[in-house]
This record gives structure tokens, sequence and C-alpha cells, in this order.
């Protein structure tokens, strides 16, 4: 367990960097927005003509519709949330690919591994540090729409300011561990940021997409977009969502770690397409 | 799925393989390895580049699974136990990469927090002195000389029961080698087991006690260094008071012309028993003879000309 902690410790504070960068971002974004809603709520009029005017299908791409883009809520979710999972999901999928295989890539993992740390803790305790990092990302976020909230006519209190941001980790969530999950079944980190980065963008399009076309619409149910929610009532959250997303990230991560017990370690670079079984066994005489 | 044997376990005896096979596709890296190291020898492992070295080691340590065979390093499995091996061994690996934000001082805290901690501080720092280390530096900033020397640090700071060392003095200038090759002998004058490759025949042939030869993927040799060079090759110049036909050593078995000079001095070489080239001799007018231990890289080309 010490060691598990350890290699959590190393990597929390070897995503530092990219903690504050996209946690700061999160949270500079949140202080210009709040503000502006009291801009927007002033030249409603205006602004509803305007919207009337675009086609809904444009609406629809960016996750508002004419009457709700003006509640608190639609303001929220149009200008700050909808487009939050792909672009803090860019983090997700570089972060996720390179957990582990980044080390493997750059020659690094074979002298880590030769430690006493044991596959299964080195491989929990990089998980748990990314997790905590992607957390702790969200909480920067929260942080940076909260300040302002006071001032502002939005009319949120702390507590329903965080209620987006549970949805959002799921999401990140979720392609973290899609994109480790590929990094260790497929030959280079580089493939599985691409195939991970093409989920999360195709699944914003789709679903964005979704309503106008049947056929869309079943495939939309199958991308993960399609059950992020942008509400501000804990009461609002399909908590039934989350849990299957959440259980979703925990399949592949236990799929990823499993892997991770029975590949070979690579000295360095990319690995071939020849890919081992998963659940390789040798017999004893 | 493949078969593997179970080695009994010797308290003697600080690694043992048998049998290890290893494939990467089409590539058998290793066609069977049977290897035994003593408890508080040094032993040298040679090959060239491509013969089955690192991979041998790699396995030994749980980096890559063999396909067959097994092994115990200090009575333990390492597939079983890898933390259990990795606790009491050191190793250097012969490609080195760090973490290039951090300095040699933090890199070698986060290997020593990987250990819980286990390495006295001024055991390294007595190291990095010795090896005319700055552990101030970035490790980006460092040659590959000084990154060697860190990776000698965080093999040997931890005071090892074995140490499996990938040509460790790769890359260090002659001072440093001598430097590194003394810390063999020290940290095996306290007990430890030292079992490393080499390309550099001189310092195997002064440091080790035993060798193996590799050679794609096989033993082709493992005997005590000093017996492996004076069993193998004998080198004999001699000079005759008349000249002498070349054909008459050239036929004897296990004797090889390399030189001559003239019609009266000749150089062979002899792999194996004299007796006959020394019968043939003495029925010839010599005027001065004169032997040559080869060296243990005369040895080790012998086992890849062909």
């Amino acid at each position: 367990m010490k060691r598990l902690w350890t290699t959590f410790h190393y990597t929390y504070a070897g995503l530092r960097g990219q903690i504050l960068a996209w946690g700061l971002g999160l949270a500079i974004y949140g202080l210009l927005i709040v503000p502006m809603y009291d801009s927007l709520f002033a030249k409603q009029d205006t602004f509803q003509k305007m919207l009337a005017s675009y086609p809904p299908e444009f609406l629809a791409f960016f996750g508002a519709e004419t009457t709700s883009m003006l509640t608190p809520g639609g303001f929220l979710g149009m200008y700050a949330f909808s487009m939050m999972p792909v672009i803090i999901g860019i983090f997700a999928v570089m972060a996720g690919s390179s957990l582990i295989i980044g080390d493997e890539e750059r020659g690094r993992l074979d002298l880590i591994l030769a430690h006493p740390v044991g596959r299964t803790s080195f491989f929990f305790g990089r998980t748990l540090g990314i997790l905590g990092a992607t957390m702790s990302i969200m909480v920067l976020g929260w942080a940076g729409f909260s300040i302002l909230l006071g001032g502002s006519s939005l009319g949120f209190n702390l507590a329903q300011m965080a209620v987006p941001f549970l949805p959002l980790l799921v999401q990140i969530l979720l392609y973290v561990t899609l994109a480790l999950m590929l990094s260790l079944l497929l030959p280079s980190r580089n493939l599985a940021a691409m195939i991970a980065g093409a989920v999360m963008v195709a699944s914003y399009f789709i679903s964005s997409m979704a309503f106008m076309d049947e056929r869309v619409q079943a495939v939309s149910n199958l991308m993960p977009y399609h059950y992020f929610q942008t509400v501000l009532s804990f009461d609002e959250l399909n908590l039934t969502w989350l849990a299957a997303l959440l259980g979703i990230s925990a399949v592949m991560t236990v799929f990823a770690w499993l892997r991770f017990l029975r590949r070979d370690i690579r000295l360095t670079g990319e690995g071939s397409w020849r890919m081992a079984f998963l659940f390789r066994r040798r017999k004893r005489v | 799925m493949n078969a593997i044997s179970t080695i009994v376990p010797n308290s003697e005896v600080a690694l043992q393989v048998q049998g290890l096979t290893k494939s990467y596709g089409k590539v058998r890296a290793l066609r069977g390895i049977d290897l035994e190291v003593k408890r508080g020898e040094i032993f040298g492992f040679l090959g060239p580049n491509g013969a089955g070295k690192t991979t041998t080691i790699r396995c030994l340590l749980d980096m890559i699974r063999p396909d067959g065979g097994s092994a115990l390093l200090l009575g333990l499995d390492p597939q079983s136990n890898p933390v259990a091996v990795q606790a009491r061994t050191g190793y250097l690996p012969g490609e080195m990469q760090f973490f290039d934000n951090l300095t040699a001082e933090r890199q070698l805290h986060f290997f020593s927090d990987m250990r819980d901690g286990r390495a006295e501080w001024s055991f390294v720092r007595e190291l990095a002195g010795r090896l005319d280390l700055d552990l101030k530096q970035p490790i980006k900033n460092l040659s590959k000389g000084n990154k060697q020397k860190v990776a000698v640090i965080q093999a040997f700071m931890h005071r090892p029961e074995l140490l499996l060392l990938d040509e460790p003095t790769s890359g260090l200038d002659p001072l440093m080698q001598q430097e590194v090759l003394g810390l063999l002998r020290e940290a095996n004058a306290a007990g430890a087991t030292i079992f490393f490759s080499s390309h550099i025949m001189s310092e195997v042939e002064n440091v080790a006690g035993r060798v193996a030869i590799i050679r794609s993927g096989e033993i082709v040799e493992m005997a005590e260094t000093g017996s492996l060079i004076r069993r193998t090759l004998n080198r004999i110049t001699v000079r005759f008071k008349q000249p002498v036909k070349v054909a008459e050593f050239a036929s004897l078995p296990g004797v090889e012309v390399i030189s001559q000079s003239g019609g009266n001095s000749i150089t062979l070489q002899v792999a194996g028993d004299m007796e006959m080239l020394v019968q043939k001799l003495g029925r010839l007018p010599v005027l001065d003879l004169e032997t040559d231990r080869p060296s243990l890289e005369e040895v080790f080309l012998t086992y890849y000309k062909n």
C-alpha cells in the first residue's frame, strides 16, 4: 500500500502543471462567463430576436434552445458546460493515454518496475493520481465559477454551482479510462490518443445533431455525450446515468489493469501490431 | 501454452536459470538458457549485440515473461514474487532514461522512495563523490556518462544482495570505469552477488570469476575465467634455426597458423591439447619458443568465427 501511495504522490505531483493549466483555464473562463449573464439578461429582447434568426440545427449544435438560453441554467449549459467534455477531454485523452505507456515509450518504465513496487500498486497508484488530478481541475474550475456568484443574477449558491461539474467529471473520467485502456491494447500511445479523441469528438457531434435524424438518434444513444447533463440542481441529476458511466469507466480500468499485468514491458518506443492474448497462462509440470 | 519445469531451490546459489526460452514473433531470442550463479561470486555474461543478454536479464526481473523454462533469484520465483525479488536486487539497464525535469538528486530520491526509503543518503553522497557526479544538476543537462553514473548509484545505493548489471561501464571514461569496477569488488566483498554483461573483455577478465558466453540465444560456454582462457587457446611463437614449411603445422589438429615472418619464425594458435604440436616441434631445429595467453576477447571471438 505504501508504494501505491508513493506512486500516487509522484504521479499527482507530475501532473501539477496540467492541473494548474487546465484548472486555472477553466476557472478564468468561469470568472468571465458568470458576469456575462447580467449583460445578456439586460439585452434579452435583442438577444431573443437574434436567436430566433438562427437555424435550430445551429443552436442544437451548441446545446441551446431559444427559450432556455436566457435562463440561468440554459445560459450556463450553452456557454459554459456544453463543450467542456470535448475541451477538458483533450487533457483526458492525452493524460490517460500516456499514464503508463508514456513512460514505456520513453524507456523509463523498465527501471521503475525493476523497483519493488509491483505492477498492481504501480497501476492503481498512477490511476488514482490521474483521478486526483482530474478532480483537482474540477475543483479549480468550480472555484472560478463560484467566486463572482454572489454579485451575479444567476441566483445559484456554491453547492448548486458544483452540480454540473459532477457529470463533467464523469465524462472526463470515461475518456481517461478509455485512452488508458486503448494505450495498453494498441501498439502506441499516439494511436490510443487518436482513437479516444475521435470517439470523444464524434460523440459530441453525433449527440448534438441527433434530433435531426432518427438514425443518428439511434447511434447517439451509444455515445457518452448523450448521457451528459448540464443541470444545476442535484434533483435533476440522472444518477443512473452517472453510475452507468462510472461503471463503464471502472470496467475499462480493470481491463487495462489485467492487460498491464500480463504484457511484456518494452524497452522503449512503440510496439508492434502483434498482440498477446489477454489471459496468457503457462502450465507447470 | 508452454510446459515449464520447476527448479529445486539451492541456498548456495543466487541465480538459477533452467531452460529459459523467449521468442518475439518468429525471432527466437532465447533458446533454452541454463545458468547457475553462486552466492558471492562475480559472474560475467558475454555476447554480441542481439545475442540475448538483455532479454535474459529482463526475464529474470519479470519485465518480460519467458515462453518456457524457469528461474529463481535468491530462491524466489520472479514471476510469483516479483516484489520480493526486486526488493533484494539492484538493476542497471543497458539503456537508461530518466525524468529529464528532475535533478539527479531528486531522481535518486524517487528511486529510494520506491524502495521505501531504504537508501542511506550518506552512502548516496559518497557514491556521487567517488563518481564525480554533481547531484544538483538537472538530468537533462547531464552527459551520457553522467547519466550512467546516476544509473550506477541507483543500482548500488540500497546495498542489494544481488546486482544485475547490463554493461555497467558503458559511456564512462577509463577512470570512472575503474571506479565502477572498484564498486563491484567492494559490493562483492560485502557479500553481494554480481551478474553483469559487458562487451569490454578486459574488465570481465579482471573482475569476473566465471563467465558465460551467449550466442544466438544459447549458452555456448560457461567456465571460470582463468580456466577458459587457459583451456581454450594458446598462442605460440617459434623461431627456428632454419626455414620450415608452414604446411607441416597447419595440418595438425587444433593448430592454426597466425603469421609467418620470413621462413624462420612462425606464430601458431593452438586450441586444446598441445601434445602433438610439442612432438612435432621436438623433431625440428627450434631456436626459441614463446607462449602467450590469449585475452578473453580472443577466446570470445573464437565462438563467433564462421
